[in-house]
């Protein structure tokens, strides 16, 4: 049952990011993005604690929470250079700079790209799935990661659905990943005839 | 020269001399615990500030009222007397500063959750470090009992 339900999620990660990516896509005059096979992981807290290798390697880290019938927090994770890639191709600049409108344009490509995500998991559910005002943050990933874990509340263990996607020709990647309340996450489950989990 | 490293909820300790590091403090709190008479440190990564009776198998280090504790202990079977010990913390910062959310950031939480339990035990706060909007590293040198606190894009200070 944890097998057939974990592979839903991956599913339910490949569609989501699927219509993140296309509206990231769209942003940016139709840059196309490959999706890596998407994980869709059962953790318990020090696992999740240890996601993250690379501790000190800046990333930008935005954040979102998710408030409706599923409740939940969503993280958008990639190394700055990305990022900055992303703000070239948004905005034109290409100083390379983190100032305030890099981080705005990094804070409505991670809005788009979330609300997208979030878009096709309510369709196909039938569940109001609501994204709030995304936080960013570019810093040190084991601070952001920890960051999330912490205003997600992760105590004993977590699912973690987590999405990675890559530009042909141009060096971006990022990660997308959602962590459910593990009690609206059981609504899903309980929905799709998986049963209690 | 040794370097332990201290995860989120570890708790680790060092005598005499060797650093003990942690890396990735954001609402986290890292905080050390020192006697310089017999060079005893105990260094702690805080996550959330009260223990949950739902999570009966957590590392105590995980939660500022179980932690505390756990890390005097820990310097007490060192050699060290808690009446000489002293403590530096650093971190307890809110990344996602622009997250309205309702309510004390979990890192402010984190702040006034370890501050409480310091003083409880009567250990005085020597050094710190909190707050802000930007993670932290800690790296702390038990010859000297000297902390070092980095952030991406700012100057390394001494607590």
């Amino acid at each position: 049952m944890q097998e057939a339900k974990l592979d839903f999620l991956k599913e339910l990660a490949n569609i989501g990011t699927g219509h993140a990516t296309t509206a990231l896509s769209q942003m940016l005059s139709g840059k196309l993005f490959q999706l890596v096979v998407p994980e869709a992981r059962l953790l318990h807290f020090e696992e999740a604690a240890r996601f993250v290798e690379s501790l000190e390697q800046v990333v930008v880290g935005i954040f979102i929470v998710v408030s409706g019938d599923v409740k939940g927090h969503m993280a958008f994770l990639l190394p700055v250079d990305s990022a900055m890639v992303l703000v070239r191709l948004l905005t034109g600049d290409d100083s390379g700079e983190v100032n305030d409108m890099a981080l705005s344009a990094l804070q409505e490509i991670g809005n788009i790209m979330i609300t997208s995500y979030l878009n096709a998991l309510s369709k196909m559910t039938d569940l109001l799935m609501a994204p709030s005002v995304p936080g960013v943050a570019v810093d040190m990933a084991g601070a952001i990661w920890q960051s999330v874990l912490a205003g997600a509340q992760v105590i004993n263990e977590v699912t973690l659905i987590r999405t990675e996607f890559y530009a042909d020709g141009e060096s971006i990647e990022g990660n997308i990943i959602f962590l459910p309340d593990e009690d609206d996450f059981k609504k899903i489950a309980v929905l799709l005839g998986l049963g209690e989990g | 020269m040794e370097e332990l490293f201290v995860n989120m909820g570890q708790i680790n300790s060092l005598k005499v001399g060797g650093i003990l590091t942690t890396v990735g403090l954001g609402s986290c709190i890292g905080i050390t615990l020192y006697d310089n008479s017999v060079k005893v440190g105990v260094m702690g990564h805080i996550f959330l500030p009260k223990s949950r009776a739902s999570d009966k198998n957590a590392l105590p280090g995980k939660y500022a009222d179980t932690g505390i504790i756990a890390m005097i202990k820990e310097a007490e079977n060192l050699g060290a007397l808690k009446s000489r010990l002293e403590a530096k913390l650093a971190g307890g910062a809110n990344l996602f500063s622009n997250l309205s959310l309702n309510g004390t950031s979990i890192g402010e939480q984190n702040a006034h959750a370890v501050i409480a339990e310091l003083e409880h035990f009567g250990i005085p706060i020597i050094g710190k470090d909190v707050g802000g909007s930007y993670g932290r590293k800690m790296r702390f040198y038990i010859e000297s009992g000297i902390v070092a606190v980095t952030a991406v894009g700012k100057e390394a200070i001494e607590i």
